[in-house]
């Protein structure tokens, strides 16, 4: 790890400027600058999203101390605001443990491919970091890393990301905590995560296998939307991968060029 | 809900939030996943976002609404084109906020 064969050097365009004489501690410090880099532009975002749940757990009549302790606790935006409804109705507490697990589906499936990359952690920091993942911190990683060969610096710009995106969230939590009765619910604050969303989203869709998953997982997420506990969010997402396995083969066997002619293309572009 | 019950509700969904993110990480190398299973999930991530803001744009009001009256899909697609031509994400958030306000308050 921490003496860099020459091989990962020049495998990493990154890396590749690893000064020889760079002292661990130097290199892990600035990858972990790297990775906050990184995930700055979705930051905003990220912000205006904890800002909407901090109000919204306000407006659900949530007494200050309640809500930092969800804010700071659970550390799940979706699954906060499914829980609020139920919250004020009543709903029987398992069945609001079973709405946040389903909800927070979608993170088994990430953190299948970002697991691995960190096996020779202590048992306390894989829990610590597990907790941390974030959707977007997720997609900027596996860009970064797509492999999962171990590379000098790699914990550290997870890390990076990690506390980026946990802070940005804090920040616009407890500012929507404490502003919450101030900024009204019609203003929609909250369409900045999805416009955020949608700017980590489209270089992804450039590649043609990886659109027409995308198109299929909207489809069935649309024809789902009323499921309970949010799980056509879940079937959305194993019908999208499904069509771009699909697809990736169809290209494969008719067309073996188009895969490196199309991955070009995204690098081309981006 | 009494004041016990909502702090059992956030312990519960702090387990919620462990159990989904964290078990992987912890147990993940004793289970082998099968090659075109870990394919497949390399397409995770988009699928994942896609199944957040695909209802975001185009569901408002309870329903599917596909016109220039819904302000989420006017600004999504005027600042997805945006983002495209200049790459920027403030200045897509910030055209999209301001195309967003414009139309929520024109329709």
């Amino acid at each position: 790890m921490q003496d860099p064969t020459p091989a990962t050097q020049t495998r990493s365009a990154d890396l590749s400027q690893v000064q020889i004489n760079e002292a661990p501690g130097e290199l892990q410090n600035r990858c972990f600058w790297d990775g906050v880099r990184a995930g700055s532009p979705s930051l905003i975002g990220i912000a205006a999203w904890g800002l909407v749940t901090g109000i919204a757990m306000i407006k659900s009549g949530f007494t200050l101390t309640q809500a930092l302790g969800m804010t700071f606790f659970v550390f799940a935006g979706s699954a906060q605001l499914a829980a609020l409804p139920l919250i004020i109705l009543s709903t029987p507490i398992w069945v609001i443990f079973l709405t946040g697990l389903m909800i927070n589906l979608r993170f088994v499936i990430l953190s299948v491919i970002i697991a691995p990359h960190f096996t020779h952690l202590k048992i306390w920091q894989k829990t610590l970091w597990g907790y941390m993942t974030g959707d977007v911190s997720m997609i900027y990683f596996m860009s970064r890393f797509p492999t999962e060969q171990a590379e000098p610096g790699k914990y550290e710009y997870m890390k990076g990301l990690f506390i980026a995106n946990w802070a940005a969230w804090q920040i616009g939590s407890v500012a929507g905590i404490f502003l919450g009765n101030l900024i009204p619910q019609s203003w929609g604050v909250g369409f900045a995560g999805t416009l955020a969303i949608l700017c980590v989203l489209l270089p992804m869709v450039l590649k043609r296998a990886a659109l027409a998953g995308v198109i299929a997982t909207g489809a069935v997420a649309l024809a789902t939307y009323h499921w309970p506990f949010k799980l056509g969010m879940l079937a959305a997402v194993i019908v999208g991968m499904l069509c771009s396995m699909a697809w990736e083969e169809w290209d494969d066997r008719h067309d073996p060029q188009s895969d490196a002619g199309s991955s070009n293309t995204f690098e081309g572009k981006s | 809900m009494s004041n016990t019950e909502i702090w059992i509700v956030i312990a519960e969904l702090t387990l919620a939030t462990l159990l989904t993110r964290a078990t992987f990480w912890l147990v993940g190398h004793h289970i082998t996943i099968p090659k075109r299973v870990n394919e497949a999930l390399r397409y995770a991530p988009a699928c994942a976002l896609a199944a957040i803001i695909v209802p975001d744009l185009l569901i408002t009001h309870d329903h599917i609404e596909v016109s220039l009256h819904n302000p989420q899909l006017v600004a999504g697609v005027i600042a997805g084109a945006f983002f495209l031509y200049r790459r920027s994400m403030l200045g897509t958030i910030l055209l999209g906020m301001a195309v967003f306000t414009i139309v929520r308050i024109a329709s």
